[in-house]
């Protein structure tokens, strides 16, 4: 099926590069669909890429029409509500959970809102992720890449050739490449790679 | 071991589907239902708990 009839939906944990992803896609030549409502801020100073109907598809999923063709950022939650009369790729993101946490914790302290403990927080993310995949897998309208954000950070090139034959290799793989910045992403413990 | 006290006629209906599905006793049945039990209650929980967070970080309504 044409990439012009599916709907690109990068994904995963909050934190978990799924911003990143949206700036290479869209760097990479990508339309992306977002209303821009919450904007850049600390937590991420390239803009968060979000479009709010999206957190509201079970109730409204309308706007996917609009969608066909493009990149729509959805969190790990909410693929669930995705509804099979339209044909998806879906980019899904995957970080090291206690860097997740870590960054997670941050965002809530600078939220004023309270963060369960983290080793509770951390067997429930794994819990939720580990249900997810599963679901996928069983999803014939939704075809998967999953994408290593510590490999995506360390060793770009490879996870990016992985990526644009995903997409049919629409997205430049150079342009993407640059709009990498490892300097951006702080809550990272450093990779073997790095050391 | 720890014994547990149930209704006979449910001890009799899950005896006799143990038999049919082929579980080697009743027993087996019996702890298989309740660690799956255990397993959904878990995984509610968990949802839940992801919910919340999701919903602290402004992910989701």
């Amino acid at each position: 099926m044409s990439l012009d009839s599916q709907i690109v939906i990068v994904s995963g944990l909050p934190r978990a590069g799924t911003s990143l992803m949206m700036q290479m896609l869209h760097q990479g030549g990508l339309t992306i669909l977002t209303d821009e409502i919450r904007m850049a801020d600390t937590d991420n100073p390239r803009g968060y890429f979000e479009f709010e109907q999206a957190k509201k598809t079970k109730q409204d999923p309308s706007w996917l029409t609009e969608a066909r063709g493009k990149v729509v950022k959805m969190v790990s939650a909410l693929l669930y509500d995705l509804p099979a009369t339209e044909s998806y790729r879906v980019i899904f993101m995957r970080r090291d959970l206690d860097e997740i946490l870590e960054s997670q914790e941050k965002m809530l302290a600078r939220l004023s809102r309270p963060a369960a403990p983290r080793h509770q927080m951390k067997q429930s993310f794994a819990i939720h992720l580990d249900r997810l995949s599963q679901w996928l897998l069983t999803q014939s309208h939704m075809n998967v890449l999953e994408v290593n954000f510590n490999q995506l950070i360390s060793n770009p090139v490879p996870e990016v050739h992985r990526i644009a034959e995903f997409l049919d290799h629409r997205p430049s793989v150079e342009l993407m490449i640059n709009a990498i910045d490892p300097t951006l992403y702080r809550n990272r413990k450093p990779a073997e790679s790095d050391q | 071991m720890t014994k547990v006290a149930i209704d006979s006629n449910l001890f009799e209906r899950a005896r006799q589907a143990a038999t049919k599905a082929g579980f080697s006793s009743v027993e087996e049945l019996i702890t298989t239902a309740i660690e799956k039990e255990l397993k959904r209650l878990g995984e509610a929980d968990a949802e839940k708990q992801v919910a919340d967070q999701l919903r602290g970080l402004g992910y989701i309504e």
